[in-house]
Parts: structure tokens; sequence; C-alpha cells
């Protein structure tokens, strides 16, 4: 029998690295990585939570939702990189200070 | 709980003998019985897909008043295994300028995301390997993991040709995925579950009881099906990534030895698991002729001839299609996915969901010839 | 047992490229590390019982997000192609000292321990729920919920996904005048 806790380590080192990523990475797109690893430790605890605690099923639902909004992030989010790189050039972080042109 | 082959054997006298032989570890004999299983799918897949090879010339060298390969073996029979003796003792070669890890990830990728489709493969109504209550969509999930490959290896591989026919692969394989998944959505609301066992077990052996006939919107669903299927196999006409007269050979140009082996592989045996899929959803799937208790063990073996022989057909018109139909070009390939194919697609969903409420369910010929 | 296999299979893979994507200085390699942590985590919905929930997993992120990752790598290719020395252990100068780094350790550690208190407190007083090993399906369960309970948050999202493809088809297109 595998424990609640257990799942829960395993969301909580998806979680740290996908800070560490975001925070480490000066580069956009790896940033976003981060981003998704986040999320899936969040849609996880949701699952996990959802079996061991519940006899309903909202935390599936929540996590769908999860997938879903990480769906429109990465699009979004990707598509900001590619407009970024068009007028920068390039897709360092640090690059990205002016709010016009 | 999801119906699986072990489930489906313990119905059986012979599987209580079996499990006293295993000192009755149920786990165990779980186990040996999937390991058993998958082997003989996987070498029957891997023979299906060097017969694919070898059919692929002869009716290509019929089509074109030719012979084709007739030396080895009688009629040319055991021209695969010279083809696959051949790949495996080439030379392995590494393009110097290559992206190491993803030039060997790749291939087994391709590998990997069509024999996992197998494991949901309705064979028959009790051979499945694991009727999943998710079966089609899982397949549809999985199997995009090719396209993956596809990407990855035109990216690794350094060299514009592969570079340009990973992309046109990838941009590909993920539009083509949308008309396709619509028209699996509309026989899912006929069918009212997911599953294979479910789908299949919807219809009966005749024709007029197959989903391809329930109504006019599932007719034309066949057919963007199949067309999206061909594209998402990489099959002529829509054999863009490897386009020989532009491309050299597309994402696979500088795979040598057997790494091109399991992408050739993987194709043929994708192609085989597509006609099986457009049997199992629209063509009856392997369900007698007659109708009677398939509760005896031998009959299981019938029905997997019938499924098989479907399959093999759809795989004739398949290879039929490559050497009859010109290469599109890609501003075509996309205008065909989005501007024509997507809207039917939709058009068909919203049709079978009218016609579902209209009629009750039922079929086009419950309606003409009563029960 | 097969879903402790299965567990401890996902459950190394997941974790095992999660390190391995932070660690590596390639993009690219990021990538195909983040396909393999969210093909264990799927397994890891598997092994709870989530069949939806791990297929759609599979279909949204590795048919969708990691292809799109990929493109958009290739597209903003240029010359730091290869991030500059930002690894796991060899993070940029710039990000700060030993003093901001110690500071923040003792900060997340009093954080986790607040929190590990709070959430044993709420495990021990939660009541037992009579667990069994069956995995029913969830499909249809999940359908009913989604179609009544959340119908709202199910609508919006379909709007949010609108949004999100016209947004992205508008902020990705060239302007004409450069």
């Amino acid at each position: 029998m595998v424990s609640l806790s257990s799942y829960l380590i395993i969301s909580m080192i998806l979680f740290v690295t996908g800070i560490t990523v975001m925070i480490g990475r000066k580069s956009l797109v790896a940033i976003l990585l981060g981003v998704e690893l986040v999320m899936n430790a969040a849609a996880l605890n949701f699952v996990a939570y959802s079996r061991y605690m519940t006899d309903n099923l909202d935390g599936h639902v929540f996590s769908l939702f999860i997938i879903v909004i990480a769906a429109a992030e990465a699009a979004v989010g990707l598509a900001i990189v590619i407009r970024f790189f068009q007028i920068k050039e390039t897709i360092h972080v640090d690059e990205a200070t002016q709010l016009r042109n | 709980m999801n119906q699986t082959i072990v489930s489906y054997l313990s119905k059986y006298e012979f599987y209580k003998t079996l499990l006293g032989l295993f000192g009755g570890n149920e786990s165990l004999l779980a186990f040996v019985i999937y390991l058993i299983v998958a082997l003989i799918i996987i070498g029957f897949c891997a023979t299906v897909g060097g017969l694919g090879t070898f059919a692929e010339r002869k009716i290509s060298a019929d089509l074109q008043a030719r012979i084709g390969p007739n030396r080895v073996g009688p009629y040319g029979l055991l021209q695969m295994l010279a083809d696959g003796i051949k790949l495996i003792t080439k030379e392995d070669i590494m393009p110097y300028a290559a992206d190491k890890f993803l030039f060997y990830l790749a291939p087994l990728l391709a590998l990997v995301g069509v024999f996992a489709t197998l494991a949901v493969f309705p064979w028959s109504s009790g051979f499945a390997m694991s009727d999943l209550n998710v079966g089609v969509f899982y397949l549809v999930a999985i199997s995009s993991l090719v396209g993956l490959a596809v990407f990855l290896g035109g990216y690794s591989s350094n060299s514009k040709w592969s570079m340009l026919g990973g992309m046109r692969g990838a941009s590909q394989i993920i539009s083509y995925e949308i008309p396709v998944t619509l028209s699996i959505l509309a026989i899912v609301l006929l069918a009212g579950g997911m599953g294979f066992g479910t789908i299949v077990a919807q219809q009966k052996g005749l024709p007029f009881n197959w989903f391809i006939f329930h109504n006019p919107f599932t007719f034309i669903a066949f057919f963007v099906f199949f067309t999206g299927a061909l594209a998402e196999t990489n099959r002529a006409p829509f054999d863009l990534p490897e386009a020989e007269s532009e491309l050299v050979s597309g994402y696979n140009t500088e795979y040598t030895g057997m790494r091109f082996g399991f992408f050739a592989l993987a194709e043929y045996i994708e192609v085989f698991v597509v006609s099986g899929v457009a049997v199992a959803l629209f063509l009856g799937g392997s369900n007698l002729p007659v109708n009677i208790e398939v509760d005896f063990l031998p009959l299981q073996f019938v029905e997997v001839i019938i499924f098989v022989t479907k399959a093999a057909l759809l795989y004739y018109v398949v290879i039929w299609i490559r050497w009859t139909l010109p290469r599109l070009r890609v501003d075509q390939l996309m205008s065909i996915c989005w501007k024509y194919l997507t809207p039917i697609a939709i058009f068909n969903l919203v049709g079978c969901a009218i016609w579902m409420v209209a009629f009750n369910g039922k079929s086009l010929a419950e309606l003409i010839f009563g029960h | 047992m097969f879903v402790q296999i299965l567990f401890g299979l996902s459950a190394l893979l997941t974790v095992g490229c999660a390190i391995a994507l932070a660690a590596t200085k390639n993009i690219m390699h990021s990538c195909v590390f983040l396909l393999g942590t969210l093909l264990g985590v799927a397994g890891l919905y598997a092994t709870l019982g989530a069949d939806f929930v791990a297929t759609a997993q599979i279909m949204v992120y590795v048919g969708g997000v990691v292809i799109l990752m990929l493109f958009a790598v290739m597209l903003t290719g240029g010359k730091d192609f290869v991030s500059k020395a930002q690894n796991l252990l060899g993070l940029a100068p710039t990000m700060g000292n030993k003093w901001t780094y110690s500071l923040a350790g003792l900060v997340s550690l009093v954080f986790i321990l607040t929190n590990v208190k709070l959430i044993s407190s709420i495990v021990k007083t939660a009541p037992a729920k009579t667990f069994t090993n069956e995995m029913p399906s969830t499909v249809s369960q999940l359908g009913h919920l989604l179609i009544k309970d959340h119908v709202l948050a199910f609508e919006l999202s379909s709007v949010l996904l609108l949004g999100a493809l016209i947004g992205a088809a508008i902020i990705a297109r060239p302007k004409k005048n450069q």
C-alpha cells in the first residue's frame, strides 16, 4: 500500500524543482518549464488528496482544470516569447526591461 | 474493474489448474500471462511490420506492371528477413554535429509510442490485453509520441533536410489530430463509452449494423478519420516529412542501420494499428456475423482472424492509395486540414448528437427495417 | 503489488527527470526531460486510480505543450541557445550572496515546518476513510461532475481556451510594418 505522504513528498520535490528552475534560469522558455512543473505538483496533490481523504472526485475535476489552464498558459506564454524574440533577438529575461518597443 | 485478458481467462477451468501450478499466487500468474501475451503481440506486430514492407513492394510492383522481389524464398517472402539482416549488419553512423542524446532517443520514442497503443488493441471480445475505460482516448494520446519522435529525429540530426522534415512532420501530426479526434468523438457519442469493448459490443457482425452505416454522419466521419489517419502516419499522399523528391528522406535522412529500421518498423506497425482502430470503430470490429455466445474459447480465435482480415484489407487500401495519388504541397496539406476536414468533423459531431436525440439512438437500418 | 511497482517506476521517472531538467544546460534537453516528468506524473495518476486525468495529462502535455515548447525553442534559438552556466549548482552570480541564501533557507524552513504541522493536524483529525484497493472507472462520474456541479467553471475554461487561442495567434503574428 502506497501512503499519502509518498505522493506529497514527490509533489514537494516537483514544486521545489520548479521554483528553482524559475529562479535560476534566465531563458524565458526555461521559466515556462518551471511553471509547468509547479502546476503539475499542485495537480498531483489534488488527485492524491481526492483518493486518500474524500469519497468524491472533486480533486480530479480540479486537476483537469489545472491541465486546461496550463495548456492555455503555455500557448500564450510561448506566443509572448516568440514575439519578444522577434523584437530583441534574444530570450534572455534580463533584456525585458522596457514596457514598449 | 477494467476487463483484462486475465479476468477473461479466469472464467475457464484451466485457469484454476494454472493457479495450482503457481501455488495460488494470483499476482505472479497474472504477471506471467501478461508477459506471454505481450511477447506474442509484439512478435506478431513485428512480423506484420516486416510483411508490410514486403506487401508494399509487391503491390507497388503489381500496380506498375513489374514483378517485385522474387529471389529470396518462395515468391520473395523471405525478402523482409534479408532486409532485416542487412539493416542490423550496417554500420551505425552518428553524424559529427548531431545532438547525441536526442539522436538516440528519437527512434526509441517512435517505437514506444506505437507499441504502447497495442495495450488496448481489441483483438477480439476477450483477447484484448486490457479493455481500459478510456481506451480510445488513451490510444490517441499515446500515439502522439510518434509526432514528438519525428520532430526530435529531425532536430537532432542537425541537417537542413532533416530539420525541414521534422518541422513539417510535427505540424502535420498536431494539425490532423483534431479532425481524427472529432471523428472518434462522434463514435464515442453513439456507443456511450470510450472503451474498445463497449464500442465493438454495440455493433453486430453484419454490415448494416456497423457504425459506418449507422447514420449519414458516421459515413462521412469514417472518410474524415481515414484521411486524417493517413496523414498522422505520414503515408502518401501526405508523406511530406519524408518527401524523397524534395527533402532526400526527410527526418530520417541521417539515420542508418537499425535506427532507420526502428523508424520504418514504427511506421508500418502504425499503419496496421490505424487500420485496426478504423475496423474497431467503424467496421464492426471482431464481431462474428452470426449472433451466438462467444464463451467457447476457439471462437475467440475466429474473432481474431476476422479482425486481422478486415485490418489487412484496409492495409491494402492504404498501400493502394500511396501508389496511386501524387503528393500534396504543404499549403494544400494545411488548408485541407483546417479549412475542410475540421469543419466537416465538427458538423458530423453536431449531426450525430442531433440524430441521437431525434431518432432515439436508432440506426438507419433499424429505422427502415424496423426491429 | 502492481501498484507499488508502477508507483516506484513512476516516482523514479518523475523525480529523476525533474532534477535532470533543472541540472542540464541545454534547453532542448530540458524540454525532453519535462516530457519524462509529465509521463511520470501521468503514471502516478494511474496509481491513484485517476484513469481519465492520467490520459488527459498525456494527451495535453505530450501531444500539445511539449511539442509547442520544442517549437518555441527552435523558433527562438539564436546566439544564446545554450543558456549561460545556470545549472543547479552554478547559479548566476547576480542571483544573491550567502546572506540572502541563508536567510531564504531559514524562512523556508520555518514555512515548511509550519505547513507540515498544519497538514499533520488535519490528517490526524480527519475521519478515517473506508479504503479499498478497488479502482472503479472515474469517467462517468467525472462527466456528471463536470456538467452538474462544476458547469460554470467548465464553461469559463472553454472561454479561457478560446481567448488563449485568439490571443496567442494575435501576439505571435509579425507586424506588417517590420
